[in-house]
């Protein structure tokens, strides 16, 4: 009975390294079909510029609102500041800050939306 | 070892297996975070490469354009950007859309990756990795110089400068070939070319197809229907379009096509 132990002991530790040997090395985690709210800081940031760019020659702050709602449930004004502070900290050009800040305004001007279930 | 003991290291292993399949799958199973755009579903990435091209119509900056379509690693970005707007046209996308892509496909095309676009250049894209670095995408501070793309200039009107009549046997189906030029003779891409018949109506767009040309666009024409063309940018439709037929050099008949070659005037307001 002593034994048994050390021997299910051994077992779990191979079975937990096999797994790992698996999972890391030999069929690690593949990103695919990811949606654009995972997306790393940077890339999200540049998707918000990407969209306050368009939207300074289109003028159509219902497409930048729906192409924004891709970054997940957060308002799209809030998107924006984030790609702002994030623009300002990492130095970004004058011009892509004030097309950012452009969105960001006309985002906010926006009326807020209306709240369901109210009386 | 006995054979007891076998029989607990393989329990043991079973049993670890199932712990390490328990925590990754229920305890802590993968969050998708910090991922990089190339990861994208497909749907999701039809749409970057779009605002890809939306954002290039309204910049003008096409070293970063590139920096931002090479995230995909996609060899031939030119073709998959035409292919995209040919696709998004079918859907019946927003014109500007479908304009800024195939904008953007010809002026890749025009520019080979190579060519020097300015000394300031978008810098390489990072990798992705899933973990989150102080690598910042994109980095350029300024707009660089852009290779020349030719263009309309807004207002001015096209003529037609030319209708004929095409028999090309090589074509396998009748086409309205549409060819536009701006006043210094460049073909110019992103134009709207709308196509009226009987029973429907349909558009196309110029420079969809960079291989035949930045300023070409063509459509399908169905035998027997009589079809009117319109450039958008142009004061006078093209009427009467009709496939007629043809005869090859062994005196067999083929449906022929049509040519029209639009051009802007000099000196156009």
């Amino acid at each position: 009975m002593r034994i048994i132990p050390s021997r299910l002991v051994i077992g779990l530790v191979l079975g937990v390294a096999t797994g790992l040997i698996y999972g890391w090395i030999i069929s690690p985690v593949e990103y695919i079909n990811t949606a654009p709210d995972s997306l790393r800081a940077d890339y999200r940031t540049d998707y918000v510029l990407m969209v306050a760019q368009a939207y300074a020659v289109e003028d159509d702050l219902e497409l930048a609102q729906k192409r924004l709602a891709a970054l997940g449930p957060e308002p799209p004004s809030e998107a924006a500041v984030q790609a702002i502070q994030y623009a300002a900290e990492q130095g970004f050009s004058q011009a892509d800050i004030e097309a950012l800040r452009q969105l960001a305004l006309g985002l906010r001007s926006l009326p807020p939306p209306a709240e369901i279930g109210g009386p | 070892m006995t054979r007891s003991d076998w029989i607990s290291i393989l329990i043991g292993v079973a049993l670890g297996l199932a712990v390490g399949l328990f925590y990754a799958w229920s305890v802590s199973p993968v969050e998708y975070i910090d991922t990089s755009p190339a990861s994208l579903r497909s749907d999701f990435k039809a749409d970057y490469l779009a605002l890809i091209a939306s954002a290039f119509d309204g910049t003008g900056d096409l070293a970063r354009a590139r920096a931002r379509l090479a995230l995909f690693s996609d060899p031939n970005p030119a073709d998959s950007l035409a292919a995209l707007a040919q696709q998004r046209l079918a859907q019946g996308r927003p014109g500007p859309e479908v304009s800024a892509l195939a904008l953007l496909a010809s002026a890749l095309s025009e520019s080979p990756p190579n060519t020097p676009v300015s000394t300031q250049t978008a810098r390489p894209a990072p990798p992705a990795t899933t973990t989150p670095t102080s690598t910042r995408f994109p980095t350029s501070t300024s707009r660089p110089a852009v290779t020349s793309i030719p263009s309309a200039t807004p207002g001015s009107p096209f003529n037609l400068e030319s209708k004929e009549m095409v028999c090309d046997a090589q074509l396998a189906e009748p086409l309205i070939q549409v060819r536009v030029l701006d006043a210094s003779g460049n073909e110019v891409p992103g134009l709207e070319i709308l196509v009226v018949w009987d029973t429907g109506q349909d558009q196309f767009f110029t420079g969809l197809k960079p291989e035949l040309g930045m300023g070409y666009g063509d459509f399908t024409m169905t035998p027997q229907t009589t079809y009117t063309v319109q450039l958008a940018q142009a004061d006078l439709p093209v009427t009467g379009l009709r496939s007629e037929e043809c005869t090859d050099s062994q005196g067999e008949t083929f449906p022929g096509s049509w040519l029209l070659v639009f051009l802007q005037p000099e000196g156009a307001p």
